[in-house]
């Protein structure tokens, strides 16, 4: 299963894929290790001791007032470049290794670009020989040094995001895709550390073991919380970091599910605003490829309880493709639930949003592509009286979307196989769509799936017409009946409530 | 169908609809939910109505949403309190669906419902439905019952109410973040209803618990009800319990949370008292306002004057003022604008003295600011202004802005000063305005955009109410008349509003020897538009002016635009026409 997951991932970084063995940690482990994370961020905060530094970062050039006050202060007043690794014994490397690492803690303000030159470009410079001294480590890294290691990588990249500046903000909402990513100016020295994290997470002289000690339940869901980021290039060095930390720390894959979830829980029933969502889902899509058969109970329950209400954001165009592919692998899996996402995506179907209408077109396409006849037809009655809805659309896109269903064969065959019950609730939609559709072609494809039908059983279609007229001819006598209906309710109960006052009622004819 | 005549089955025809295809219909007849029970009455409601749709609760979320909504009225329709309890069983099942707002509106009508239900029911029906909620296996119903606890606790026994606590202790330690941010939104409602004993215990380890939680959002919850919290305290209490809390609150290193410290320290102050204030949150609130992120500056600096409120005016001048100072050339103009929409207000806290020393530059400075917002700000809050500084001082230093103002590129901006320009000319009097302003007034009556052009209309009618109608005939009319002559039928137009506007104002007889004259000359304009509006104004006149005038003047002309050759002049003719009519039927 793990070499499933990360045959999915470009190998560009490591030299051999993590080998990640099983590990057994009880539960008191895992405490300790959160006690020591306590520590070690109350450590963090200490060497660098201003209260905003750490959120310095990203911030725009509005603190005139503040950059004297909390920045400067955390840069030590020597910041010089210790020896290359080159030029110390074997034996000191570890130590010079360490110092590298707590020299690369202290971090620089980006926002203004004239500002600590020198120093910037000495740090750089350090972390390129950390990412090169980890990448080319022989032995096993110890604790010392794995400790020290993520303490300086989360006092670099754990940072909270700073706000958009409110003149971009008067669209909010509006057009979120157009929207312009906010760069981060500290990215030539975060993507060095990102990097460095990378190879850290995926060198083999990294025990999982000792390592999940630091890489511990508070690191895990501090980077998920960078998911959040504006900045592209930061959330791809994301996913593909989560990845391998799932990869390698089995111990750590149900709270890192569970922790994504409640990401995801928030950003549908509460927020509807995360950058992230895309790589969340393309991590969980090659996770979902590699789930044992037959699937647990609990990655059902991530099905519908997460997946299919994913479908309800409004900027759902944001991450349809990568949800659709985890829905799809889902469904080619296992089969049987193929109406059980058919039945969310009509839940979830968008009344007025034309352009989301499509995509769930295209994803109920991917689905019914892999649905078999059972479960076709358990759900075959609420869907088609979806797409009949669909069919007359007046946005043509949706129309048309629609229509292309019958281009797919094994759609075909199932609408063939249960014409009986398809083609009386898509008739009339049929029928007004050949009447009068404004688009050409929405037109000519609904002649063309008519004649399908009509060459397919001359009388099931004609049945159908004649319903539909006497229907047609009906219809408002149904409605003046409904209306007479519910008026007698009305006087009903009028009377009942003025039950000792005498009133007229005007009783309608029965019909 | 023939039998429905005499027993039409009211239950029948709701089951009928809602299984119909359409959710307009399906929407529609649980609207009209009231008429069905009252249609039933109240044992039949009770009896058949309320199962069923306990039962169907399946529907579109739109649908759930207004059944969640009918029945939080269905008290009486169900036969008054003592029959309450039937109604929890639907909104049980509606307080656990996926869809927030279904969920929320579920329990606010459980909310409504259990208030006016009698303690025995609550103890029996409501406590044990928040209970089986609360223990719910998914957080939908799991947040619902958060929303309940203040409903429940003040009628339950003793013994109830310690396991009630205790109950909302572990929603607050849920193992969802999604529970425990409903916890820490309720947990101001909730603890308004707890003994103090209790408060002092129970109440307030779970607010630390929601302090230290590690998830960003649930703290910033657990700090927007720390103000409610505090207030139900002792003084005492509040600075050692609630205090620290929020004093690292505001070095949070999130800004979110420091933006919501920023909004709620003033009320803070309230409950902790003046000594705790000056000691504590002074420094806190200090740092707020040179805080890195614009947007807590924002938020600090809009509760300025609500903060030195409850400071003496010593220590305002000392520690708040230099902070307003440097606000005052923020780089960031929203900032500038949050100040300068409230820093009026903090006039009379610091006495004169200190306002015209201290106060008056930063304000002329932030009245000169090259951002339009900052300079609206303030002058809409000029009445407040001239209390204190005097008019002379002021409107040196007014004008220009104004000017500019009124110039300004963008006309939402232009709209707003029009807006202030009745105020101005109250402050300002007559003299000042016939100087400097009476030109603006005229010039945006020939504005490129015609909400300017509206506005401007509406002002000059508003002048006149200000300053009487004599001035008006002076200083207003004659221009105004003027510009009726412009090439341009849209100044034309909006010529012809105004004075439908003004008439009214300058009564009957200026308007039948000055206005009236210069409406029947349009009605001879070369523009259909021109002439239908005519028609109009004309029939706006009908009761301000004599009946003579009316079929002296106003008829012939009335008679002769409804035989123009345009469809609409005839229409608008007749219909003025047919108003004289009326007005003469019903004399």
């Amino acid at each position: 299963m793990i070499k499933q997951i990360l045959g999915k991932i470009p190998r560009k970084h490591s030299k051999s894929a993590a080998d990640p063995s099983p590990s057994a940690s009880s539960l008191a482990t895992s405490k300790k290790s959160e006690g020591g994370s306590k520590r070690l961020s109350n450590t963090v905060n200490e060497s660098i001791s201003a209260p905003y530094s750490v959120s310095n970062i990203g911030n725009n050039q509005e603190n005139k007032f503040k950059n004297s006050r909390s920045n400067g202060n955390s840069i030590p007043s020597s910041y010089e470049a210790l020896p290359s690794f080159r030029d110390v014994p074997s034996s000191e490397k570890q130590q010079l290794f360490i110092k590298k690492v707590k020299m690369c803690c202290v971090v620089f303000d980006f926002t203004d670009p004239t500002k600590h030159l020198k120093e910037r470009e000495i740090k750089r410079q350090t972390l390129l020989e950390l990412v090169e001294y980890v990448t080319s480590a022989n032995g096993k890294f110890t604790e010392i040094v794995m400790q020290e290691i993520v303490k300086m990588i989360s006092a670099n990249i754990f940072r909270v995001f700073t706000p958009q500046p409110r003149e971009n903000k008067l669209l909010d909402g509006l057009d979120l895709e157009d929207e312009e990513p906010a760069m981060d100016p500290a990215w030539p020295h975060l993507q060095i550390v990102y990097e460095f994290l990378l190879r850290f997470i995926t060198s083999p002289e990294t025990d999982a073991k000792i390592a999940k000690r630091y890489i511990d339940h508070s690191f895990v869901l501090k980077l998920l919380d960078l998911f959040d980021s504006e900045d592209p290039r930061e959330r791809e060095y994301l996913k593909t970091i989560l990845h391998r930390i799932y990869g390698k720390f089995m111990v750590h894959r149900p709270f890192i599910r569970k922790a994504i979830n409640n990401i995801f829980y928030y950003f549908i029933f509460e927020t509807e605003r995360h950058n992230g969502i895309a790589e969340f889902l393309e991590v969980l899509g090659s996770i979902i490829n590699g789930f044992a058969l037959p699937l647990k109970e609990e990655h059902k329950l991530f099905l519908v309880r997460t997946l299919i209400p994913l479908h309800k954001p409004k900027c759902l165009a944001m991450y349809h493709q990568q949800l659709s592919y985890c829905i799809t692998q889902f469904v080619e899996k296992d089969c049987k639930l193929a109406d059980i996402v058919i039945r969310g995506l009509i839940k979830y179907w968008p009344v007025t949003n034309s352009s989301k209408e499509v995509l769930f077109l295209n994803e109920l396409e991917e689905v019914l592509e892999a649905t078999q006849a059972p479960e076709f037809q358990r759900c075959m009655v609420p869907l088609f009286q979806r797409i009949a809805s669909c069919l007359n659309s007046l946005h043509f896109q949706v129309a048309e979307r629609a229509l292309f269903l019958w281009n797919n064969d094994h759609i075909e065959n199932l609408i063939k196989q249960n014409r009986k019950f398809i083609l009386p609730i898509i008739f009339p939609a049929l029928e007004r769509n050949a009447q009068h559709h404004w688009n050409q072609a929405v037109h000519s494809l609904t002649l063309n799936v008519r004649k399908l039908f009509y060459d397919l059983d001359p009388e099931l279609f004609k049945a159908c017409q004649v319903k539909f007229e006497e229907d047609e001819s009906k219809e408002k006598v149904v409605r003046e009946k409904r209306e007479v209906t519910w008026k007698r309710l009305e006087e009903l109960a009028a009377k009942n409530v003025t039950s000792n006052e005498a009133i007229l009622v005007h009783r309608p004819p029965s019909t | 169908m023939a039998t429905m005549n005499e027993s039409l089955y009211p239950v029948l025809v709701l089951i009928d609809e809602l299984k119909n295809e359409d959710v307009h219909l399906r929407l529609n007849s649980i609207r009209r939910l009231s008429t069905i029970a009252r249609a039933l009455g109240e044992e039949r409601t009770r009896k058949e109505l309320i199962p069923f749709l306990s039962e169907n609760n399946d529907d579109e979320d739109e649908v759930l949403l207004a059944m969640a909504e009918e029945l939080g009225n269905f008290v009486p329709h169900v036969g008054g309190v003592e029959h309450a309890s039937v109604l929890l069983a639907p909104l049980e099942g509606l307080c656990s669906v996926e869809e927030t707002s279904v969920r929320e509106k579920a329990v606010e009508s459980l909310g409504r419902i259990g208030s006016q239900m009698r303690e025995l029911d609550l103890v029996e029906s409501f406590i044990p439905l928040m209970k089986r909620l609360a223990a719910g296996e998914w957080f939908t119903a799991r947040v619902s019952s958060c929303g309940l606890f203040h409903i429940a606790y003040p009628g339950a026994p003793e013994a109830l109410r310690n396991e009630l606590r205790t109950i909302y202790g572990q929603l607050c330690q849920d193992d969802m973040p999604m529970v425990r941010r409903a916890a820490a939104t309720n947990l101001g409602k909730f603890a308004a209803t707890v003994e103090p004993s209790h408060l002092k215990t129970d109440i307030i380890s779970m607010f630390k618990d929601l302090t230290k939680d590690d998830q960003d959002s649930v703290r910033l919850l657990a700090v927007e009800g720390c103000a409610s919290l505090g207030k139900l305290l002792e003084p005492q209490d509040c600075a050692s319990e609630i205090l620290p809390a929020i004093i690292s609150f505001s070095q949070d290193k999130s800004w979110r949370v420091r933006y919501m410290v920023a909004n709620q320290l003033h009320e803070l102050c309230e409950a902790v008292g003046q000594e705790a204030t000056r000691m504590d949150l002074v420094p806190a609130y200090v740092q707020l306002l040179r805080d890195n992120e614009a947007e807590v500056r924002i938020a600090a600096a809009g509760k300025v004057t609500k903060f030195c409120q409850i400071l003496n005016p010593e220590i305002a001048v000392q520690h708040i003022l230099p902070c307003v100072k440097e606000l005052s050339s923020d780089s960031s103009q929203h900032v500038r604008s949050a100040l300068a929409s409230i820093i009026m207000g903090m006039a009379p806290v610091l006495g004169k003295d200190a306002t015209v020393e201290q106060l008056l530059p930063i304000f002329l400075s932030l009245l000169k600011d090259e951002f339009p917002d900052v300079r609206l700000n303030i002058i809409s809050k000029l009445d407040q202004v001239n209390q204190v500084i005097g008019i002379d001082l002021l409107s040196q230093a007014l004008l220009p802005a104004i000017v500019e103002l009124a110039e300004d590129r963008h006309w939402r901006v232009r709209l707003a000063i029009i807006e202030y320009i009745p105020l101005l000319a109250s402050q300002l009097g007559v003299g000042f305005f016939d100087d400097k302003l009476g030109a603006l007034c005229m010039k945006w009556l020939k504005d490129k955009v015609y909400s300017i052009r509206e506005a401007a209309a509406n002002n000059v009618k508003r002048l006149a109410e200000e300053f009487g109608s004599e001035w008006a005939m002076h200083h207003i009319i004659p221009q105004v008349l003027e510009m009726m002559n412009d090439n341009h039928y849209l100044y034309r137009m909006t010529i012809l509003s105004a004075i439908s506007l003004l008439a009214p104002v300058m009564g009957s007889e200026i308007t039948c020897s000055t206005l009236l004259p210069v409406i029947i000359s349009a009605s001879k304009d070369r523009v259909p538009n021109i002439k239908f509006n005519v028609a109009k104004v004309l029939q706006s006149l009908i009761p301000i002016v004599d009946y003579s005038v009316v079929e002296n003047s106003i008829r012939p002309c009335l008679v002769e635009l409804s035989d123009d050759p345009d469809v609409d002049v005839r229409y608008y003719a007749n219909q003025a026409l047919q108003a004289i009519d009326q007005v003469m039927m019903s004399s």
